[in-house]
């Protein structure tokens, strides 16, 4: 098996960081360069940025820090660029191949679509193809509701009735290169990944999955790991908390024979 | 800096958090949800369903863990400044105890009963105290290019506490810091007291430090005719993460442990440790128990904030009264309308300190207005005000 990828997740609400809770709940936590510089010193394997602004206003609200505001989304991922050396997957607000060229144009590897995606299915291939597979990961975000898992969209806040497996599994059949699969329910509580669905996800795709939502302490790392075949492991706030969160995480789940990079 | 372009109109309405009386425009970062309340006053809320006796248990077996084995080194530093939370965070470790060692960035500005009350620390709690001082002439050089890169001549001051305190647990091979109150926590909710947040090197960086480090001003020291070298910077040098790592070096924060209420703790501590009160009131706040350890701090430093972001340390410490339940928001806004504006006395001392006039300093002053918040014309500098 390849090595598995641990991955923090940025949210980006209106051009600052946000920590998250239920999807609901956004605290600004700071700006996204200073951000990006410190996961670029710590050599994070990859690094997903989530763009979950309500309407198109970019700021950093202040103009005494050394970091310059920002007004747009395609400024940010510019300059995001400039102090990031690794992978650098955007997601959010994209809605057709010219948001997709943007963020490829300006510095993006891989480029994170969920609602458009699901809203009009070909839209993967099409990107598929112009940019082949490994550039699209196709975002789903799901809940728990009567005794099974349904994909949302819009943010969470718009219920499909359908099933997580079978949108995956046409995601996956339609050209998208990996799941990245989001587990509202657990978004900011810290109570550990959703390991058993998370593990039927990933036996019923060919393509690798990551998976995200309810990292409490790195144990719950530890524990998807040992417990499950996902490739990636990825995380938002936890990395917000401590001093050498990333490099730390990783040294436990090597400890603990996690087989990651 | 980038020129501003101002408005010579109105800007649209300031946004105001409905609970207590902060502006959307901020210096510490705050959200608003879907009710218009603010991500602090939020939080706030959320301290009344923890269960904070289970915490101090937490708190009690991971201090535990970083205790002395054999007595031959401290078992936690506590970086203090000498005020009333400097006073509790001693106070919780002493009775839990810990032998801590004390460490101190002194920035030149104490007042006459933040001294005394500093001085008094190490006799009343039978501790040890490092008692670090700059260079009085780099200090000034620092306020005026700190005022000049910034708006915020006390820049010094946070980079010192923040940085030499954990230079000193480097040295002294101490991993354990204790801090106080997570500031941007307590003022704006920047977390959730589930995250049990710790120091990080990114939060000292970006939101005490506004981004700049001892390099930008060593680089920039010729643009304002000043003249720094590296040597005369390191007590502002923060250690390598090796260095940080080799230790092991974490700070937690009290206030994740033990419910903080500055008020009591502060009637506790005059109580317990005769902890003194300012004698004299402060212009721009009605608190008397608050930053004695630099007389502007609460002055001219803040008088900063009020001048980029239209709000001030009354606002501050109304927010967190109401919040407590001593305030209504009505008269939270009246003390808001004496206090925010008013330019105190202290300039007068900073100015003779590092040698400006009054026409230089509002001129620097002037640029740092955030157009967000200000707009200008024939009449001068105008903005929205809570009692509007």
């Amino acid at each position: 098996m390849l090595k598995r990828r641990l991955i923090p997740v940025l949210n980006i609400m209106n051009g600052l960081i946000v920590r998250s809770e239920d999807f609901q709940v956004h605290q600004n936590i700071g700006n996204v360069i200073n951000q990006a510089q410190r996961y670029n010193e710590w050599e994070v394997d990859e690094l997903i940025y989530l763009d979950i602004s309500r309407g198109e206003n970019y700021d950093l609200n202040r103009d005494d820090h050394k970091v310059q505001s920002y007004s747009s989304i395609e400024e940010i991922i510019k300059r995001i660029s400039k102090v990031c050396f690794m992978p650098l997957a955007f997601g959010g607000g994209i809605k057709c191949m010219e948001d997709v060229d943007i963020r490829i144009k300006n510095g993006a590897d891989k480029v994170i679509i969920n609602t458009a995606v699901f809203l009009n299915p070909c839209f993967i291939t099409e990107v598929s193809q112009k940019y082949g597979k490994q550039a699209i990961i196709v975002s789903v975000d799901y809940k728990y509701i009567d005794n099974r898992n349904v994909v949302f969209i819009k943010n969470g806040s718009e219920n499909t009735n359908v099933d997580v497996i079978n949108w995956c599994q046409k995601a996956e059949s339609l050209g998208a290169g990996e799941i990245f699969l989001n587990s509202i329910d657990r978004d900011g509580i810290g109570e550990g990944y959703d390991i058993k669905f998370i593990n039927q996800v990933v036996t019923s795709l060919s393509i690798p999955t990551i998976a995200c939502g309810g990292a409490g302490d790195f144990w719950d790392f530890v524990d998807l790991a040992a417990e499950s075949e996902v490739s990636a492991i990825a995380a938002g706030n936890i990395f917000h908390f401590t001093e050498r969160s990333y490099p730390r995480a990783k040294q436990l789940l090597k400890k603990e024979n996690a087989n990651v990079r | 800096m980038l020129d501003k372009i101002y408005s010579e109109k109105p800007l649209p309405k300031m946004r105001y958090c409905l609970k207590c009386v902060y502006p959307a425009a901020t210096a510490t970062p705050l959200a608003f949800d879907d009710n218009g309340v603010c991500s602090g006053c939020n939080v706030s809320i959320s301290t009344g369903s923890i269960d904070w006796a289970a915490r101090k248990e937490k708190f009690i077996k991971l201090v535990n863990r970083y205790k002395s084995k054999d007595e031959s080194n401290y078992d936690c530093i506590i970086p203090v400044s000498g005020g009333k939370d400097s006073y509790f965070q001693i106070h919780i470790i002493k009775e839990l105890g810990l032998n801590p060692l004390l460490v101190t960035y002194h920035g030149n500005n104490y007042t006459d009963t933040g001294m005394k009350n500093l001085l008094n620390m190490r006799e009343v709690f039978d501790v040890d105290h490092i008692f670090f001082t700059p260079s009085i002439k780099v200090l000034k050089t620092m306020n005026r290019m700190g005022m000049k890169m910034m708006g915020d001549m006390n820049w010094h001051g946070h980079a010192g506490i923040f940085t030499y305190p954990i230079q000193v647990a480097v040295k002294e091979k101490v991993p354990l810091m204790i801090w106080g109150e997570h500031g941007f926590m307590d003022l704006g909710g920047m977390h959730s007291y589930n995250d049990f947040v710790e120091f990080t090197y990114r939060y000292r960086h970006e939101h005490c430090l506004r981004g700049y480090e001892w390099h930008d001003f060593i680089e920039q020291a010729p643009k304002y005719n000043e003249k720094l070298t590296k040597r005369d910077l390191l007590p502002w040098i923060y250690p390598s993460d090796e260095e940080i790592d080799e230790v092991g070096v974490r700070g937690i924060y009290i206030s994740n442990y033990f419910k903080w209420d500055a008020n009591e703790h502060g009637k506790l501590m005059i109580e317990k440790y005769g902890f003194l009160e300012s004698e004299v009131p402060f212009e721009r706040t009605y608190r008397t128990m608050s930053n004695l350890d630099d007389m502007h701090e609460n002055g001219i430093h803040d008088y900063m904030k009020y001048i980029k972001f239209g709000y001030g340390r009354a606002s501050d410490h109304v927010c967190k009264d109401i919040r407590s339940g001593k305030m209504s928001r009505e008269e939270g806004i009246n003390i808001v309308k004496k206090m925010d504006h008013i330019k105190s006395r202290d300039l007068q001392r900073w100015l003779k300190y590092v040698g400006w006039s009054e026409e230089e300093f509002d001129s620097v002053a002037d640029s740092f207005r955030d157009s967000r918040v200000w707009w200008q014309d024939d009449l001068g500098w105008h903005k929205h005000n809570i009692w509007d």
